[in-house]
């Protein structure tokens, strides 16, 4: 029973972390965008 | 495992993290990301004791890194303050976990330093107040037992990393330390818990005039600043907390997230699959906080995160009332960027999630409280390598240097004035990343810029007496010269928009061209009058740092350097 908890957890965040890290690559990818040069942020 | 060999562990698990969080950030050179500036061969000047008119919200942190920069040049001190946000964090967080195995305690440790507040405040920058965050769990176990023996020490020893970071650090801090001694003792009373020689006020009393004492370089500066303590109700919509995982802005400041800022968010961070697993993981700790842990803090750390929380929430959803509050008295301007005080719940949630893991582990075995060390990071994984490549550190331009070496070796007083008329750059050397400007700082002069803060359309009006006065001088069309003279400045110094061509230039007429280069241009105004600044007087300044520097001092003299508290969890 342990090893099946185990096992399942460590799929589920295995894949969660390869979403994540996929997720992660497309945004990075996206095209750049032209923001104001003197602003402290933006909401 | 004995104490020391759990906290060596669990700091060992924070330097772990740092390294992974910072990456590429720890090579040579200095990160500048919103807030966080650091520079080269750093010296004291009266700016960095908050002499010169300005909100000192960077006392007594500048101080700090300034003394720390001449121990540890080229950009070491900002690596060894990062790295040590993480190992506090972690270390601070496991040793509040009543729990026997290590694992548990490592899990709360890795989840209170890698999560999406810590994240959201390292990208905006605020790295004096996360030492503050860092140190807060200590903080926590010694309020608890602040009315005993030697507890005023203890909770000032754990105070130290909060009084650096200052202002915003300390606010979050008395929130907390007030809240647990005030509740501890009143449990005590009730014949809850071992009988202690103080009550409920007498417990708050030493909490909170323990905490007056350690904000006193920044309490004493700001009070005396002959203009007062600026407060624009205006800003209250821009620094309010808002939604950056689907669940809306209260969702969003359960799962430690939302701050006011949405180019301070991690990349990727609030996706659906991963905002679901994350709101999960944050309820069962808070079910099991709230179910488990019995420690004599744990119902004033509660309280502490459910104020924060309504706090967080404050500017939100209830922004009319807190700008009337600030119209009324500027202090509630505090209440503004309301997210950082979603930091005592980070706290709760961190024991929470290592009483899920040691549960967890007794119900299914140790690989659990393996695996549950790496959900934090698996939930979030663009804060590791430097934020997804986000803290990448630079050099300054040569032409930086020149200056520098020009402005030290005149002998004639005067200001620099720092143009673009504007508080933040994008400097193309710093990969267009929004810094604030590093000038006041670098020069080791007193630099006016313009503190007015843009953020999206909306524009708070500055706050340093000078800049207000040149203000309507250096927007006009009109000549600059002789205005920056008659107002004692002796440079200007041009750190964008640096192309001859630039009209501003040409208002310098009768100025001379000192430094032209790329990356900074420098203009030296003849015949600088004396202008002083509107400051706090130096007096009672130095002797609150007095106070201050003592108190630390007798913090740590009578007994072994250890944040290691009597109050922490003891274990059957």
């Amino acid at each position: 029973m342990r090893i099946a908890i185990a096992a399942v957890t460590g799929v589920l965040l295995a894949a969660l972390a390869s979403f994540g890290v996929v997720h992660l690559a497309n945004a990075s990818q996206s095209d750049p965008v032209i923001k104001p040069l003197y602003n402290y942020g933006s909401r | 495992m004995k104490g020391r060999t759990r906290h060596g562990v669990a700091a060992l698990t924070g330097l772990v993290l740092g390294v992974l969080a910072l990456g590429p950030g720890l090579a040579p050179g200095y990160l500048l990301s919103f807030d966080m500036v650091f520079v080269p061969d750093p010296s004291f000047t009266r700016m960095t004791f908050g002499l010169t008119g300005t909100v000192p919200r960077h006392v007594p942190s500048d101080a700090f890194v300034t003394a720390l920069g001449a121990v540890l040049p080229g950009g070491l001190a900002q690596k060894a303050v990062l790295l040590a946000i993480f190992v506090m964090a972690c270390a601070g967080a496991a040793s509040l976990v009543p729990a026997r195995r290590l694992a548990p305690r490592l899990a709360a440790g890795v989840l209170y330093a890698w999560n999406p507040f810590v994240a959201e405040r390292l990208l905006l920058g605020h790295w004096a107040f996360l030492l503050g965050y860092a140190a807060l769990p200590w903080v926590v176990a010694a309020s608890a037992g602040v009315v005993e023996r030697h507890g005023a020490r203890r909770l000032g020893r754990a105070l130290v990393p909060a009084a650096i970071g200052g202002f915003a650090a300390m606010a979050v801090s008395g929130l907390a330390a007030l809240a647990v001694a005030g509740w501890s003792a009143g449990r005590h009373e009730r014949g809850e818990g071992p009988a202690r020689g103080g009550g409920r006020w007498r417990a708050v009393a030493w909490a909170a005039g323990t905490l007056a004492l350690f904000s006193l370089p920044w309490l004493v500066t700001g009070w005396l600043r002959p203009s007062g303590m600026p407060g624009d109700p205006g800003a209250v919509d821009a620094f309010a907390a808002r939604a950056d995982t689907p669940f809306g802005t209260l969702g969003s400041l359960l799962l430690l997230g939302g701050v006011w800022n949405a180019e301070a968010v991690p990349t990727g961070y609030g996706v659906p699959l991963l905002a679901v697993c994350s709101l999960v993981v944050v309820v069962a700790s808070l079910v099991m906080y709230a179910r488990a842990v019995r420690t004599p803090w744990a119902r004033g750390l509660a309280v502490a995160a459910g104020t924060g929380f309504v706090l967080a929430a404050f500017g939100a959803y209830a922004a009319p009332l807190l700008k009337g509050m600030i119209d009324a008295w500027s202090g509630f301007a505090v209440l503004r960027d309301g997210q950082q005080y979603t930091a005592p719940l980070a706290v709760v949630v961190a024991v929470g999630f290592g009483v899920l893991a040691d549960r967890l582990m007794s119900a299914a075995g140790a690989a659990l409280g393996v695996l549950a060390l790496v959900v934090p990071v698996v939930l979030l994984p663009s804060l590791a390598w430097g934020a997804a490549g986000r803290l990448e550190p630079v050099q300054y331009p040569a032409g930086w240097a020149r200056a520098r070496e020009v402005i030290r070796a005149d002998r004639v007083a005067g200001d620099v004035v720092a143009l673009p008329w504007a508080t933040y750059r994008s400097y193309p050397w710093n990969h267009r990343r929004t810094s604030l400007d590093a000038l006041p700082r670098y020069l080791g002069r007193r630099v006016v810029t313009s503190d007015a803060v843009v953020i999206g359309a909306a524009t708070i009006p500055a706050e340093d007496p000078k800049a207000r006065r040149l203000d309507a001088v250096i927007k006009s069309a009109g000549p600059l010269t002789g205005p920056l003279a008659a107002a004692g400045v002796r440079y200007a110094a041009f750190d964008a928009e640096t192309d001859p061509g630039n009209p501003a230039m040409a208002r310098l007429a009768g100025a001379e061209r000192v430094v032209d280069g790329p990356d900074l241009v420098l203009y030296r105004i003849p015949d600088p009058v004396a202008g002083p600044d509107q400051a706090a007087p130096a007096v009672p300044a130095a002797l609150a740092w007095a106070v201050w520097i003592g108190l630390i001092s007798w913090c740590f003299l009578p007994s072994r350097t250890t944040l290691a508290t009597r109050t922490s969890p003891r274990l059957p």
